[in-house]
């Protein structure tokens, strides 16, 4: 499966704000099956990269390749039709909608100009089901459930346009073990449905237990690329704190 | 759970059919209110309001006064029956919780994935926090729960220690003692092989066989015989499959013996020989490619079947088992590690050539079921006398 050419390719990727230099010279492959694992300190530059994928900023420098065709992304909207989905840390749902009108939130689907309520609760179900999630009543509105469940709706949101590549920014961030065991869960599943998973965290336990592949950011910069099959804590802790080993060879 | 004597069609059979899916849905949520109950049984609220009364009359159910969206409403859990048990089962990489009264009925399960070398106190406080809150998902709290019991990989049969390789780093952990002292319920400690070969006969395959064995096959080889429903132990560590010689010249395993059988066909053997051509791939990365057809992976799976064939074929070529139950990571596999097993027993002359002889596991959770049963067996003597094996 590494054989074959990656699903994204990110090529020396460049990004500032003002005087800050979020990303410098940011390369970044994700294979189709693959969940690829985003880690670094505050202000490395993880949250970056998801938005120039998800097309939130446009990079200053540096190419974004989509199955190997060169994309500019301009605007979120821009990311949908090549089937990128970000679910991003503040997740845009709407607290007082209930969870289908969530899920379907700006793509309802209507027929014959109508809204098709009953379709759009059988998919929303059918998404919730891959999901293992325990939302009971789809008509809820979004405050009154948990924040394991809401981190539940926003990554079945994203199904809805059925993604090539899915980028998650802290996605077990503020859950409890059992929430946190639904969404690993739910990454694994996505990489079994031949999806390609993005998925950023501060939390090594949660990255070392599903990613395939960790990538460590350290000031913008590549610093390290770990396959979790081999690489302990200490490898990718000493990359992230940039006090090892791993920096003499730069 | 409701089977009775009605006539399939009639409105008894209707009513029992829908009872059973509201019991069901109240299995899967925890805790549901009744709107809610209607909302995801697609029953009328009328009818769902009758079958809760039927089931709480039945002290299948229990019920709670509760808002919701400011409106009274009733809280459907199951009724908290006697004390629940905790089967937990840690593995290379995930861990496991079930739990149950003693009906063994779950009532809730929860998988985690866990990091490559995972820290036995990282994994056991999570296991402790994991238990608490499937426990109060399930509308239980911590003082329902009686015992745990909880199954590890080991390679050495002999006592419950953590196995050599299979749980890098947990060799001098008393993990009995460090959960207990989380939890402050008692914690038994079972080898994996033998919750496997427990849970098989109380609910799986190997039900009312008199001589089964079990074989679970992930990071790590080992095996469980049952023999009338209870677990052949020898002098301690019968079933250690893992490390029968089955090269003579072989590579020396971490037991410290030659050419025993986890020195081929173990999750570190399968992944040396696609080094090369695929990098390092984890048992789960193997598995998986395997399935979808990936030829290396399939290579290598099957030549692990036929190590792992070739020992299963001696041991009942020794002991005669009726059925063999084979479980675990590589078992996901289906065929491609079936077949060869298969083959490998059907060389040998002495065997019955009967494709039922060998199964694979049905439910991947069978090594928590397992120790779930277990932990309830030791509770209470009354608890789980379900094994007329």
């Amino acid at each position: 499966m590494d054989r074959s050419a990656p699903l994204l390719s990110l090529r020396s990727l460049s990004k500032h704000f003002g005087g800050v230099r979020a990303l410098v010279d940011v390369d970044l492959d994700v294979h189709r099956g693959e969940v690829v694992a985003l880690v670094g300190d505050n202000a490395a530059g993880k949250s970056t990269v998801a938005r120039i994928v998800a097309g939130v900023y446009a990079p200053d420098a540096g190419t974004l390749h989509l199955n190997g065709e060169c994309l500019a992304l301009t605007s979120p909207a821009a990311a949908f039709p090549h089937g990128i989905a970000t679910v991003f840390q503040e997740f845009a749902l709407a607290e007082n909608l209930d969870v289908v009108d969530n899920i379907f939130l700006g793509r309802e689907l209507r027929t014959r100009g109508l809204l098709d309520r009953p379709r759009m609760e059988e998919l929303a179900r059918s998404y919730l089901r891959q999901l293992n999630a325990r939302i009971p009543d789809l008509g809820v509105p979004l405050h009154q459930l948990s924040a394991g469940q809401r981190q539940c709706v926003a990554i079945a949101r994203t199904l809805v346009r059925q993604p090539q590549l899915v980028v998650l920014d802290e996605p077990t961030a503020s859950l409890s073990v059992s929430q946190t065991a639904e969404v690993l869960s739910y990454i694994e599943g996505l990489r079994d449905l031949g999806l390609g998973v993005i998925l950023i965290s501060h939390n090594l336990n949660d990255v070392r237990a599903v990613a395939d592949r960790i990538a460590v950011l350290r000031h913008g910069r590549n610093n390290g690329t770990f396959d979790t099959a081999t690489a302990s804590y200490e490898d990718i802790l000493s990359a992230v704190t940039g006090a090892t080993r791993h920096e003499k060879h730069d | 759970m409701f089977v009775g004597a009605v006539a399939p069609g009639s409105q008894g059979s209707l009513r029992e059919a829908n009872s059973a899916r509201i019991v069901e849905a109240v299995k899967a949520y925890g805790r549901i209110t009744q709107v809610e109950l209607s909302s995801v049984t697609g029953l009328s609220a009328a009818t769902v309001s009758n079958i809760v009364k039927q089931l709480l009359d039945q002290g299948v159910v229990q019920t709670r006064a509760t808002t919701r969206s400011g409106r009274r409403a009733q809280e459907v859990s199951l009724a908290a029956s006697s004390s629940l048990g905790v089967g937990v089962h840690i593995a290379s990489r995930s861990l496991s919780v079930v739990l149950a009264d003693s009906s063994m009925a779950l009532s809730g399960a929860q998988r985690l994935p866990l990091p490559v070398e995972h820290r036995s106190d990282t994994t056991l406080d999570r296991t402790a926090l994991l238990i608490a809150e499937l426990a109060d998902q399930v509308g239980a709290s911590m003082d329902d729960i009686a015992g745990v019991g909880l199954a590890i990989p080991t390679a050495l049969g002999a006592g419950v220690r953590p196995g050599l390789g299979a749980l890098t780093g947990w060799i001098d952990v008393d993990i009995d003692q460090l959960l207990a002292a989380r939890l402050q319920r008692q914690v038994l400690v079972v080898r994996e092989a033998e919750a496997g070969a427990v849970g098989e006969t109380r609910f799986g395959a190997l039900r009312g066989v008199g001589v089964g064995l079990f074989v679970h096959v992930a990071d790590t080889v080992d095996a469980c015989l049952m023999v009338g429903g209870v677990p052949f132990r020898g002098a301690g560590s019968a079933g250690a499959l893992g490390h029968v010689r089955v090269e003579p010249g072989g590579a020396i395993c971490r037991c410290g013996g030659r050419g025993c059988l986890n020195t081929v066909a173990s999750a570190e053997a399968l992944a040396e020989p696609l080094r090369v051509s695929h990098g390092p791939m984890s048992l789960r990365a193997i598995v998986r490619a395997a399935a979808d057809g990936d030829p290396g992976c399939r290579q290598v799976v099957a030549d692990a079947a036929a190590a792992v064939g070739g020992a299963v074929a001696d041991a009942a070529t020794l002991l005669a088992p009726q059925r063999v139950v084979i479980g675990g990571d590589l078992a996901a596999t289906g065929e491609v590690f079936l077949a060869p097993i298969r083959e490998a027993l059907r060389s040998r002359p002495v065997l019955p050539r009967d494709d039922g002889l060998v199964v694979p596991t049905e439910d991947p959770q069978m090594v928590a079921r397992g120790a779930l049963a277990l932990i309830h067996d030791a509770i209470g003597p009354a608890a789980g006398a379900s094994s007329e094996g």
